[in-house]
């Protein structure tokens, strides 16, 4: 399946906030999310669709190598969007976001853009963060923000979507140089070989995003 | 049989539907694989499902049963894996493989369960299988699979991955084969691969020695050459430039640039020793010397020799010092670059190694002669060779290892004594491969020259260094390094150089890994270093040339070279102890300080705007100090200084572009000079930031309002919550307080804000209501501009709500207005009262009795601490502003009285007073300055800066004591003169009331009190004959109460 756009993604914040289940609940729904299940991968590819055109997401989970300044750096400077990631119910991974921002910010080309992302939603009993304070926090720094859960994949699609929205907005506005593939954008080949994995599934449910927002 | 399959199967499938996670499924899917061993049109689909379904059977059975991971191994499950991926089946299959594995592995959280799926080298027979990797999707999903395999690299589980047998360790290999792959994101997880099995092998010695013997020569030299061809490209980027076109790929190439360097150093500090010797060497010798280094010194030199640009090479040195830390390289790098003659050095070592080895130009940059993945090919065919005659080859490692231990012991020693790296180390322990024993002898070569060089540098004296340092004749070795560094600092046209030298030269001395002393030898002394007496004369010299440069109207250095020649001078001349600057060259930064000064003044204004630059670029250079590696990472400095903003280049790395930038430039200069002059002097900053956090208002703070001016109000903010609250307008701030219910009269804040923040409109159809917003200045760049409050406050009628609005809407201005007076009086400029300030501040005295408006004191704050002290309001009295009204008076009338020296400090007190009436009667004369011209115009217009800050400070001091001493006198009046707005804040507010609304009301009464007025200015006018009758300004401006200005004073006489 061809595209005309290839956006490179990473994925940021603490360990265990459910970056790579996320990932995977957005790029393969062939795994359902099950109550004793818990799936996560660090690579994950999916075909989306905004304004009538076919993009492609590349989302790389940078988990692991924190402890190479070279690796995250480059990450951050190759990706044209970042979810940040923090757990709803863990205050700490909430008070790691300013290193993680600063970080991202230090490291990545201005226009990236960066969603902030309170996990585990569904665990409304063991909340540990107000909602009010994401949208505060991102509002402070200028990002998108949305609560998720991989769980039940409630605003999965729309997180990663909303932020490739933003990106396709700034490559119109001219924001980002497409032809230029250090900032994590890339233009589709003419005509691509095949399908991509859970591409089926996912054509589906990039459609009907409007239905399920909402939900948290 | 079959039917008894069948209805397994379907079994299976009833089951599914139930329960997808259980044993029972997976043999299901056990089954359906072993029906479907080969891969057709047909079964596909089938089999992707089936593979996928495998893969959270297993991770949900790694998690909840481990009887289904049992089933898996037992059946081998994995073999039908590899059987699948061997029949070419298809990216399809192929891609779903892959991401099976990479789930698999990620996910699998029991060690024994790791293992199992480890042990019978599948993985590495995945690992070397030849996918098509010019499909993005399998590259990705591959890359990312070996990827997560380094990350469960560890001292168990490098053996499935090493075989030390048979030389093979497939994961690494075939990895590094991709470190030159064009996608970004490969050629990162390559490096993350690579840093993992490098941070793996420090225990294991036999794989340590596998990489360094078999791979790293190759590895590294491959990895440097494709570096140095990025940095030609670089260079290139930058020469054939025109008018910054090149600007976005040569970002790119920077940032590329960069993370190679921090790659190295990630690589360095794993801190593996036999891998960062090899290393330390390529880079050595086959980058930064031949590239980088040799291009500083040959630029007009012709030569087979690939080249730089003078500008590209500094700026890329200094990356290199800004990152890397390792102090083998970094000391023998530094040794070159300052003390070598650059190109007898290179000459020479060409020669050296002529010499001692047949294979000629070691120390260049060239490209290696094969390919990476063909010199691993090669020598894992001799690595085949020896593993048959294994014992051999494996006695030979060990016997290394065991002498290695106290030998390298021993040569750490020695490595310390000497403090230069390591000496022939790298000889001993490389006697396997030819290569190897090459470079590394090459290597200790240049290290023994850089040991005798330094040896005889040692006996040197303080003296004999600095005359190294500074003159030439002594100096047994030219020193190009050094003219260079001059001659960049020399130039007039601009300060393209310039930034990159001074970079370097920070960068240098910044290193953690540096000798110290090969700095001292250049007298660029390390920071913090304890005793140093001297300093760079010559550099301290052209650093205040630079300073001076920038602060004149058109010069030519950018703010981020300024900044960094603050930083420099300050580096070399402070110390522990003190500071050790020449007189001299104090002398000549002050001229450039006061040079700074005149510019500021040239774009000071009474316009609204000019204070929000002033305390916007104050608050961004204080939040954002410079950072040398973060400006070293910006490509945009590579090109030549440019003045437009429509480059995008930062405000502090280009020239400014029209008025309002050059004036935000000349702020920063002055801001800059000043603090500098400051610290060199050992003096505190009293005055700036204009505010401070500490005096403000905060919420929570109790207050004493007794006797304040307070509108109870309704303040309904936009989410719909409704408060009762009190509103009162401070000096800068403006504060919604509720009653403290323990103490009558005072009352808790619960919002304050500063008044030069703030918007009032009216409400259209509510006479009573007002619209109030303050913003908070911008934090950050990014972050938008945030209403602290954004209310309307409704009042029990219009009049208080005009009230309010005119309450407000005046405090506003008079808050802005102070913090001018203050700027003027930064600037030294002579005030410009304008009518309302200064009639206010003379009110303020009067109206302590009557009126509310007041300024209320920290010690006043039931809340706040009393450790914080005021200087202005040491002098506690119940009402500071009064208090200092008394101060004032007390001082100012002995001088009057005693007739001080008449023409000498008449002038002072003289214009002092005068500006005291004048302030009094504002309005009458335009400004004080016209009043003061007749007195001190004669001696020097110049002569009032110098005076200021000293007389500042002596004021502070005196109100602090409350001790009238002889020299308070003349201060004080000077500071009722000119000073008032930055020293005394207190009276002021009140005044604003006064002027206001009582303007009519109160005029008798003001009039009731000129009265006690006229005495103490009549002295005042006695004692000095010229100018402004305040008598006579009185009637001109009858509005102003101003009359009634100091009357408290005298009358408590």
């Amino acid at each position: 399946m061809t595209y005309a756009y290839l956006f490179k993604y990473i994925i940021i914040g603490d360990t265990g906030v459910g970056k790579s289940c996320l990932l995977l609940q957005f790029t393969d729904k062939r795994f359902q999310p099950v109550h004793d299940l818990t799936i996560g991968v660090e690579f994950g590819a999916r075909m989306v669709n905004i304004d009538g055109k076919q993009i492609k997401l590349q989302i790389w989970d940078t988990a692991g190598q924190e402890s190479f300044r070279s690796i995250t750096r480059s990450y951050y400077r190759g990706a044209a969007g970042a979810l940040l990631v923090y757990d709803i119910t863990r205050r700490e991974t909430f008070n790691h976001l300013t290193s993680w921002l600063e970080d991202a910010r230090q490291h990545s080309s201005s226009n990236m853009v960066i969603m902030l992302i309170g996990n585990k939603s569904d665990l409304e009993s063991r909340r540990d963060v107000k909602r009010e304070e994401g949208e505060a926090f991102a509002r402070e720094h200028g990002l998108i923000f949305m609560e998720t859960s991989a769980k039940t994949a409630c605003n999965v699609e729309e997180a990663f979507i909303n932020t490739a929205k933003e990106i396709y907005r700034k490559i119109q506005q001219g924001l980002f140089d497409v032809h230029n593939e250090a900032n994590g954008i890339k233009i589709g080949p003419q005509q691509s070989i095949s399908t991509p994995v859970g591409s089926s599934t996912s054509q589906r449910n990039s459609r009907d995003i409007g239905s399920n927002s909402g939900c948290c | 049989m079959f039917g008894r399959s069948r209805s397994w199967v379907g079994g299976g499938h009833g089951k599914s539907s139930r329960n997808i996670h259980s044993l029972d499924h997976l043999k299901y899917l056990y089954h359906v694989l072993t029906k479907n061993t080969t891969v057709t049109e047909q079964n596909r689909n089938l089999l992707v499902e089936t593979i996928r379904s495998i893969t959270e059977i297993l991770i949900w059975g790694d998690q909840n049963d481990s009887s289904v991971f049992d089933f898996f191994l037992e059946k081998n499950m994995f073999v039908f894996f590899l059987n699948i991926l061997r029949q070419k089946s298809g990216r399809y299959v192929c891609v779903q493989l892959l991401q099976t594995l990479n789930i698999l592995f990620e996910n699998i959280s029991h060690e024994t369960s790791l293992y199992y799926l480890l042990s019978n080298n599948y993985v590495n027979s995945i690992i070397v299988h030849k996918f098509d990797f010019s499909d993005e999707e399998i590259m990705a999903y591959y890359i990312s699979f070996l990827k997560t395999l380094s990350l469960k690299l560890n001292n168990h589980t490098v053996h499935f991955f090493y075989n030390e047998h048979t030389n093979d360790f497939a994961l690494y290999t075939e990895a590094i084969k991709f470190f030159n792959h064009p996608e970004s994101m490969v050629r990162i997880a390559v490096r993350t691969i690579t840093l993992n099995v490098y941070k793996v092998s420090l225990d294991n010695q036999a794989m340590l020695h596998y990489i360094r013997d078999k791979t790293a020569v190759p590895y590294f030299s491959n990895l440097v050459w494709f570096i140095g061809s990025h940095v030609i490209e670089l260079d290139n980027c930058v020469q054939t430039d025109e008018e910054h076109r090149n600007r976005g790929k040569l970002s790119d190439l920077v940032a590329e640039h960069l993370d190679h360097l921090h790659y190295l150093n990630d690589i360095l500090i794993i801190n593996c020793e036999f891998l960062n010797d090899v290393l330390t060497d390529h880079l050595l010798n086959r980058l930064f010397l031949p590239l980088y280094v040799y291009s500083l010194e040959n630029q007009d030199k012709g030569g087979e020799q690939p080249k730089i640009s003078l500008p590209v090479s500094l700026y890329l040195l200094s990356q290199v010092f800004l990152i890397i830390h390792h102090a083998p390289l970094v000391n023998s790098l530094a040794e070159v670059i300052l003390n070598g003659d650059l190109s007898e050095m290179y000459a020479k070592t060409e020669q050296d190694v002529q010499r001692s080895c047949a294979k000629p130009s070691i120390r260049c940059f060239i490209k290696p002669t094969e390919t990476l993945e063909r010199s691993l090919e090669m020598n894992k065919h001799k690595g085949k060779r020896r593993a048959q005659k294994r014992p051999n080859y494996k006695n030979v490692g060990e016997e290394e290892d065991e002498e290695k231990g106290p030998a390298e012991d021993a040569q750490e020693d020695t490595e310390k004594a000497k403090g230069t790296e390591g000496g022939s180390k790298g000889t001993k322990t490389s006697g396997e491969s030819e290569e190897i024993e090459m470079v590394i002898m090459e290597r200790s070569k240049l290290s023994e020259l850089a040991t005798s060089t330094s040896v005889q540098e040692q006996n040197t004296t303080d003296e004999e260094k600095s005359a190294a340092a500074t003159g030439y004749e002594n100096t047994q070795w030219s020193r190009p390094f050094l003219d260079m560094v001059y001659h960049s600092l020399d130039s007039t046209d601009d300060d393209y150089h310039a930034l990159f030298v001074l970079c370097l030269l920070y960068a240098m001395s910044h290193n953690k890994g540096m000798d110290p002393e090969k700095l001292e030898r250049i007298q660029l002394p390390v920071p913090n270093v304890a005793e140093k007496t001297t300093y760079n004369h010559l550099l301290a010299e052209r650093l205040i040339r630079i300073m001076n440069n920038a602060a004149q109207p058109d010069g030519k250095i950018r703010l981020a070279t300024l900044e960094l020649s603050c930083l420099l001078l300050k580096q070399q001349v402070l110390t522990s102890s003190g500071c050790i600057i020449k007189d001299v060259h104090l002398a000549c930064l002050e001229g450039a300080r006061e040079e700074s000064v005149h510019l500021v003044r040239h774009f000071y204004k009474g316009e609204e705007i000019f204070l929000d630059m002033f305390e916007d670029e104050y608050r961004s250079m204080t939040m954002k100090p410079m950072n040398v590696e973060y400006l070293m990472m910006d490509a945009s400095i590579l090109l030549p200084p440019t003045g437009t903003p429509l480059t995008g280049i930062d405000f502090v790395k280009r020239l400014p572009c029209g008025d309002v930038e050059k004036t935000r430039r000349a702020i920063r200069v002055f801001f800059m000079l000043r603090s500098l002059s400051l610290q060199l002097r050992g003096e505190p900053e009293t005055q700036l930031p204009l505010t401070r956090e500490e005096d403000l208002i905060k919420t929570d703070d109790v207050l004493d309002l007794n006797n304040s001016d307070l509108i109870a109000c309704t303040v309904i903010t936009k989410d719909g919550g409704m408060v009762q609250r009190f509103l009162a307008v401070d000096i800068y701030q403006m504060s919604l307080v509720e009653p403290d219910v323990s103490r009558l009269g005072w009352g808790v804040v619960k919002f304050a804000g500063l008044l030069q923040d703030m918007q009032v409109t009216g409400v259209e159809d509510d006479s009573r209501a007002l619209n109030i917003t303050i913003h908070k200045p911008a934090s950050s760049p990014h972050s938008k501009p945030f209403p602290i409050l954004q209310a309307t406050f409704i009042f029990s009628d219009h009049i208080r709500c005009i009230i309010a609005k005119q309450r407000l809407a005046k405090g506003r201005i008079q808050a802005r207005r102070m913090k001018m007076q203050r700027i003027a009086a930064l600037l030294d400029l002579p005030v410009q009262p304008t009518t309302e300030v200064l009639g206010f501040g003379l009110g303020s005295s009067t109206s302590t009795q009557h009126l509310p408006f007041r300024f209320y004191d920290q010690g006043r704050r039931g809340s706040s601490d009393p450790t914080v002290q005021r200087s202005v309001f040491a002098s506690v009295d119940k009402v500071p502003g009064f208090a200092v009204a008394q101060c004032i008076n007390q001082h100012s009338s002995p001088s009057l009285s005693s007739p001080s020296p008449p023409s000498a400090s008449g002038s002072p007190s003289g214009s002092g007073s005068t500006s005291h009436c004048d302030s009094g009667g504002a309005s009458s004369s335009s400004t004080p300055s016209m009043a003061q011209s007749p007195t001190d115009a004669p001696t020097t217009p110049e002569q009032p800066l110098p005076h200021f800050p000293d007389q500042l400070e002596i004021v502070n001091e005196t109100e602090a004591d409350s001790k009238p001493t002889k020299s308070l006198t003349r201060s004080a009046d000077m500071e009722t003169a000119n000073l008032s707005p930055s020293l005394i804040p207190a009276p002021q507010p009140t005044i604003s009331l006064l002027c206001e609304d009582t303007a009519d009301t109160l005029s008798v009464e003001s009039l009731t009190l000129v009265p006690p007025v006229d005495p103490c200015s009549l002295h005042t006018l006695t004692s000095i004959p010229p100018p402004p009758m305040p008598a006579v300004s009185c009637p001109v401006t009858p509005d102003k109460k101003a009359a009634c200005v100091e009357p408290t004073g005298p009358a408590e006489h």
